[in-house]
């Protein structure tokens, strides 16, 4: 067992609904029962609160009371910079004032970069600083996260990416301080698929990003020939209208497609036979994590590296198509509706190497990247 | 720590003679790692400078992290220091480093992780080569470390080979000395044996991106570093001692494969290196080097030879044959860092193949190696051919200078040459100075020459354009291409130009010849008579004072500054949006754009000369892609795309014509009609129907789409296209349901003229029959070319007599024809507008390319190539329709089933003439001849003003 620390997590806001803030109770947690001490750390309060229990082995605090206003373009952002600046400076002070606190060797995790902000301007002086990009490479090029996060973590101890892929990214693009921490997989099935329903599902927020209007245009190309097969597709969103008007003008009904948020995740993917992720953007996806603990195979678009780093293409954990290639995905469908043989292969071959996502084998690597980080 | 404490992770050895102001930062470097368990071994080969003291003190600061050894006597090369620091090194790993460079700040870091992380026996980092005058970055083989991997040995990666730097890895220390890994101590290159011994037997070789070495590269230093002065005999001895102590290692180590892979790269790297500006040594110096290296090229195998890179290939292969001249002209057109390239070797034609020189064809290897078919001498655009010229003479006659010069004429193709001497500020092409050149054949060269008067000669400004480009702009075969100079350094020392700058001769008054990096002649002002000295003079002077020279340090970066801003996208961009978009419209202006400026043709084209006829009062803009603009028409305005210029027309312009799309960021202002004719109906899917699209986010799909949206009226030639082509490209603009303007003289006929021209220009002369291949665009043969899916061997000799195959490729696709063919085929890459290829053509074979829609208006045979066709339509980008439904003509899927179609093209036509009838009425029903008109007639002569959106 390694020597107990003192971890902080800083966050944008902890009590947000979201993967991130999930990953960020679990690993709270986990750190916690290997005995470091842990401090989960929000810099403003959450604008969709959830509920993420209460008599939590870990501390948890909110840095700044009120939402703090975004930068915006415009003429008055270097107005709004300077007042943000005041507070991000009483912010930074109160975390100054965490961090003295802790024995040597603490550790402070950024997890998201906007948080980095407030991190980069705390005095961590004698404490391992890491910061996340818990994203693909792409998906922070594509946003203004890439340049802060070249900013702000460039002198953190190392910038961590969720695979190798994308650290060699951020490597190719000039950082040094880069390395790779996958998520741990937390979930223990219930209940195991028998592969045998004829359903394909996925569990997805309806917004353009998650793409299920690819979905169900390379459905539109399947179901018909399948009429027992089913498409479900639990969740909500901001486009639910629109994907809901989108399936009647591709021949589809709805209402039979449509299943609404579920908070019972065992009984959606255990009564499904084949997964399918549609994304046009992901990081190191938990949803395809889960349908490989519960041993069921996925069609995935590449739209990461974290989609090869989980699933080996034909051989484990399901099939991977070119990104927005309908066509492809259609195709990848049905071979895995005709046949059965190739879903237990994929689906038992995944469930297997999943493993090495458990919170054990994670944490273990966490813990020799602190130990290597204090070398 | 201590050196009773444990072992350290990580000694760094550094290796330092004479550079005491460097020496310290480098140790820094180490000292700064963010593993702070290593240590730093000095080895100094006894410098007689300051080194030793600058070491001591850091030793005494650092007396656990800092170790320093002088040697007792210079050994003269990096190997013996090396060694000595080994010896006494502690740590589990050793890392090299020169006085020079430095480590990135998590090099040991992230190299022990990785070495730890994979059991690997080295662990190779990116090594980053930093220009200390520019500060600017390169990466050194960035292919070799792209992606953390682990190779089980080099044969996984025999490219490695190309690495020999010592100095960005990590080793293993057990390593080392398990396979006494040493540096050779009495020869330069020391690195190039360790590490290949290093590579031949580590157990494992582990490789990650990130940078871990700065290797500080002082160009024009007084101090050349052992890789700079490559050139001498003693290195090239060296050299290839070093070489065979390699070959003997692979013996012992390797395999064939690797020797194979290792002579490839002493071809491709090293004796190219030895050789480079070859030409300009004394030929006592040449036969040297010749009589060095040819013994050792000689004992390398003919595959090396035949798989190396083409050039390189021909200089070994002349080393080989100890042909001096041969070695020269082929490092003549090398292009590298020292090199800008130029033609100075005779190609030749000999069976049907183009050769380098006339000889060594005997002997099969030569003229395997020998033969540059492939590298398209003969198809190429002038301007891709790197012509040089070499200047012969330079004479005085009073205030006149003439200067003379040779150009080769690469296989007769500069036919009724025309040439200027030229010179324009760098920078700004705006100052330019064109002076009348007389040219004439003289055998397989030309020769020139030129008379700068006083009147003629340029006139700068003085102090802000310091530096002139200099060049001779041929035209020849209708094309614009600029020329490079070279010359023999004494005749760079005579020429020199008077001038009178702007602001006075006080300031300058010549512009002298200099050889640039790359080995061209530019010009620079300089100051020659009293009075322009007694300026500079004083310019100097007060340069020299604390005051002045921060000034002028300060005004050359303000310059430079607001160069490099006003090259910058975002300020064109705030050019075009607040001062272009905002003057007052020019009523008059239409600016016309085809295939993003490469071409003059298509619809834009067909619109302009049917406007031009109308006689309605306007003034046309064409933008050109490239240096010059070749085969445009010259009576109009024509603007370079992307330049000012072209920004301040298309912010003015009262009408955009184009056919694909003028730049997406640029905004269309209110005033301005944006006729989008397109290109083609679609057969393959488009738009956001695209699986690359439709996998984008929905911030580059609103981009697209505000993109899409500028369009007013989108021309349409059937209802195929409102279902599939706008419907996936998401057009909101009105559609012209008039057909499209380019395809006006398919169905009129009305430009014998221009057809009759053009056959004339493709040697059509006898009664032949034509043959069109216009295959669609596959964007990996912009790198590779355009490959024939099938046999032309077999095309020539079965049809030969019958038919002239006209070969298109797509306009971003090259296409080197050998000259072997040149009776039945033609290379037609270079016509601007492919519409009169097609009026010539009796039948057209394609595969997807939607020339199929219009070529069928001609209700003459196509034939539909397609050896892919599952793979392409099928899976990896779909299609609006089943071709081989609708196809009007028959699908061939091998060369005999196209063969087979073309034997009989009367009875295809036949066959296929029900479908062929069906075809056009679904895909050509709005094209009767009239579009062109329609369009006019809509926008410009009628009274009027046509639709105007936001």
């Amino acid at each position: 067992m390694a020597e107990p620390r003192d971890i902080f997590i800083v966050t944008n806001a902890v009590d947000e609904l979201g993967g991130l803030q999930q990953w960020a109770h679990d690993v709270s947690g986990l750190f916690s029962a290997r005995g470091h001490r842990v401090r989960l750390i929000g810099v403003e309060p959450a604008s969709v609160p959830r509920d993420y229990g209460s008599d939590k082995p870990y501390e948890i605090v909110t840095l700044h009371d009120h939402h703090l206003p975004r930068l915006k373009k415009g003429l008055s952002r270097p107005l709004r910079r300077r007042s943000r600046a005041r507070q991000q400076a009483e912010g930074a002070r109160r975390l100054t004032e965490m961090f003295r606190q802790a024995q040597p060797g603490g550790v402070v995790i950024a997890a998201q970069v906007w948080a980095g902000e407030w991190v980069a301007k705390a005095d961590t002086t004698g404490l391992i600083t890491i910061g996340m990009s818990h994203e693909s490479f792409e998906a922070s090029k594509n946003s203004s996260r890439y340049n802060r996060a070249r900013i702000y973590y460039e002198d953190l101890d190392i910038h961590l990416a969720l695979t190798d892929a994308d650290a060699d990214s951020w490597a190719r693009a000039g950082m040094t301080n880069v390395g790779a921490m996958p998520n741990p997989l937390m979930t223990t099935p219930a209940t195991l698929p028998t592969l045998d329903e004829k359903t394909v599902v996925t569990l997805r927020r309806l917004s353009h990003d998650k793409g299920i209007d690819m979905l169900l245009e390379a459905w539109a190309l399947v179901g018909p020939h399948y009429p027992d097969w089913r498409l479900k597709v639990f969740g909500s969103g901001p486009d639910e209208e629109a994907l809901r008007r989108q399936a009647g003008e591709l021949g589809l009904d709805d209402t039979q497609i449509f299943q609404g948020q579920t908070e019972n995740i065992d009984a959606a993917l255990s009564a499904a036979s084949i997964y399918a992720l549609p994304s046009r953007e992901e990081g190191f996806p938990i949803a395809v994590m889960e349908a490989m603990a519960y041993g069921l195979p996925t069609v995935a678009f590449d739209c990461a590296p974290g989609i090869r780093e989980l699933i080996h293409d034909e051989v484990s954990g399901g099939l991977v198509v070119t990104p927005g290639n309908v066509p492809g995905m259609a195709a990848a469908l049905e071979r895995l509706i005709k046949d059965k043989d190739l879903r237990v292969r994929l689906g038992e071959a995944g469930q297997q190497s999943v493993k090495k996502f458990s919170p054990d084998s994670i944490v273990d690597r966490w813990e020799a990247l602190f130990a290597l980080l204090a070398r | 720590m201590t050196s009773s404490h444990p072992r350290p992770d990580v000694t760094v050895v550094v290796i330092v003679y004479n550079d005491a102001a460097r020496i310290e930062t480098a140790v820094q470097s180490v000292l700064d790692q963010s593993l702070r368990s290593r240590e730093v071994i000095v080895v100094d080969d006894h410098s007689t400078d300051d080194t030793p003291r600058v070491m001591e003190r850091l030793a005494a600061q650092h007396p656990d992290d800092v170790k320093f050894i002088r040697l007792p006597a210079n050994s003269g090369h990096c190997g013996a220091p090396r060694n000595a620091g080994v010896a006494q090194a502690r740590g589990r790993y050793i890392m090299f480093l020169d006085s020079d460079d430095t480590l990135d700040r998590h090099a040991c870091r992230n190299l022990v992780s990785m070495a730890e992380e994979s059991d690997a026996d080295m662990v190779i980092g990116r090594c980053v080569r930093i220009d200390v005058a520019t500060g600017k970055e390169t990466s050194w083989m960035p292919w070799l470390v792209k992606d953390k991997v682990v190779y089980e040995s080099l044969r996984d990666e025999p490219e490695l080979l190309y690495d020999v730097l010592s100095t960005n890895k990590l080793y293993r220390h057990d390593f080392l000395k398990r396979e006494n890994l040493v540096f050779l101590e009495d020869r330069y290159y020391e690195d190039n044996v360790f590490s290949a011994h290093a590579y031949l037997t580590a157990k494992k070789i582990a490789i990650i991106p990130q940078r871990v070495y700065n290797w500080m590269v002082e160009r024009g230093a007084a101090t050349l570093s052992i890789t700079n002065r490559a050139r001498d005999v003693r290195n090239l001895t060296d050299r290839i001692a070093v070489t065979q102590k390699i070959d003997a290692l692979i013996a012992r180590y390797g395999t064939p494969e690797l020797r194979l892979q290792k002579d490839i790269r002493f071809i491709e790297n090293d004796l190219r290196t030895h050789l480079t500006g070859f030409a300009e040594l004394p030929e006592a110096t040449q036969q040297q080097m010749l009589d060095i290296a040819r013994p050792y090229v000689n004992g390398i195998g003919p595959e090396a030879f035949k798989q190396a890179k083409p050039l390189p290939a021909i200089a070994a292969y002349m080393v080989r044959e100890g042909d001096a001249e041969g070695v020269a002209t082929a490092h003549d057109y090398l292009t590298g860092k020292e090199n800008r390239g130029r033609l100075t070797t005779t190609l030749v034609v000999r069976d049907g193949r183009i050769f380098w020189c006339d000889r060594h064809l005997d002997d099969p290897l030569g003229r395997e190696v020998l033969d540059v078919t492939e590298l398209g001498f003969q198809d190429l655009p002038l301007s891709k051919l790197n012509l040089g010229s070499t200047l012969t003479a330079v004479r005085r006659d009073g205030g006149a200078v003439t200067l003379s010069g040779v150009v080769t004429d690469p296989l007769g193709r500069l036919q009724k040459p025309k040439a200027s001497l030229v010179t324009w500020a760098r920078g700004n092409r705006r100052r330019q100075f064109t002076v009348k050149a007389a040219i004439e054949p003289a055998g397989t060269t030309l020769t020139w020459t030129a008379t700068v008067t006083p009147a003629q000669a340029p006139r700068p400004i003085g102090f802000v354009d310091p530096i002139y480009s200099f060049v001779l702009r041929v035209k020849a075969a209708g094309e614009t291409v600029d020329v490079n100079l070279f010359a023999a350094p004494e005749l760079i020392d005579e020429l020199s130009l008077p001038v009178k700058p702007v602001l006075s001769r006080l300031v300058a008054d010549r512009l002298e010849a200099y050889r640039t990096d790359k080995g061209n002649i530019a010009l620079r002002l300089a100051a020659e008579g009293k009075g322009a000295k007694a300026g500079g003079d004083a310019i100097s002077k007060l340069r020299s004072q604390p005051l002045g020279a921060r000034l002028w340090g300060k005004a050359g970066t303000v310059r430079r500054d607001l160069r490099e801003r006003l090259d910058k996208r975002n300020t064109k961009l705030a050019w075009y949006d607040n001062v272009f978009s905002r003057m007052p419209i020019s009523r008059k202006t239409v600016v016309f754009e085809s295939h993003m400026g490469k071409q003059y043709s298509d619809s834009p084209r067909a619109i302009y000369e049917e406007l031009k006829r109308s006689g309605a009062p306007f003034r046309a803009v064409w933008a050109y892609a490239g240096e010059h603009p070749n085969g445009f028409p010259p009576d109009v305005k024509l603007v370079r795309r992307q330049s000012y210029a072209y920004l301040r027309e298309l912010g003015r312009a009262r009408y955009w014509v184009d056919n694909q799309g003028f730049p997406h960021d640029l905004r269309k202002r209110a005033g301005t009609t944006y006729i989008q004719t397109w290109h083609g109906s679609a057969f393959k899917r488009m738009g956001f129907d695209e699986a690359q699209i439709k996998a984008q986010t929905s911030g580059q799909q609103d981009k697209l789409q505000s993109a899409i949206d500028r369009f007013d009226v989108f021309l349409a030639r059937t209802e195929h296209d409102a279902r599939t082509l706008t419907k996936g490209m998401r057009v909101h603009a009105e559609l012209m349901r008039v057909g499209y303007p380019r395809n006006d003289v398919l169905i009129r006929q009305d430009n014998p003229d221009e057809v009759a021209a053009l056959r004339k220009q493709l040697k059509l002369t006898d009664d032949r029959k034509v043959l069109l291949y216009a295959p669609t665009f596959r964007p990996d043969q912009i790198k590779t070319g355009l490959e024939l899916p099938f046999d032309l061997d077999e095309f020539v000799e079965r049809f030969g007599d019958k038919y002239v195959l006209l070969v298109r490729p797509h306009y971003l696709v090259s296409f080197a024809l050998p000259p072997a063919y040149a009776h039945s085929v033609r290379n037609v890459a270079n016509v601007h507008d492919v519409t009169p290829l097609m009026q010539i053509a009796d039948a057209v074979i394609t595969d997807y390319s939607s020339l199929m829609f219009d070529y069928a208006l001609l209700d003459r045979p196509l034939i539909f190539h397609v050896p892919d066709y599952d793979d392409y339509v099928g899976s990896s980008r779909g299609s609006y329709f089943d071709l081989a439904e609708v196809a009007p003509g028959p699908l061939t899927r091998t060369g005999d089933e196209l063969f087979a179609a073309l034997t009989d093209l009367d009875a295809l036509k036949e066959r296929y003439a029900e479908r062929h009838r069906a075809f056009v009425a679904r895909f050509g029903e709005y094209d009767n001849g009239n579009a062109a008109k329609a369009v006019v007639d809509r926008f410009f002569t009628s009274g009027t003003q046509g639709a105007r959106r936001g």
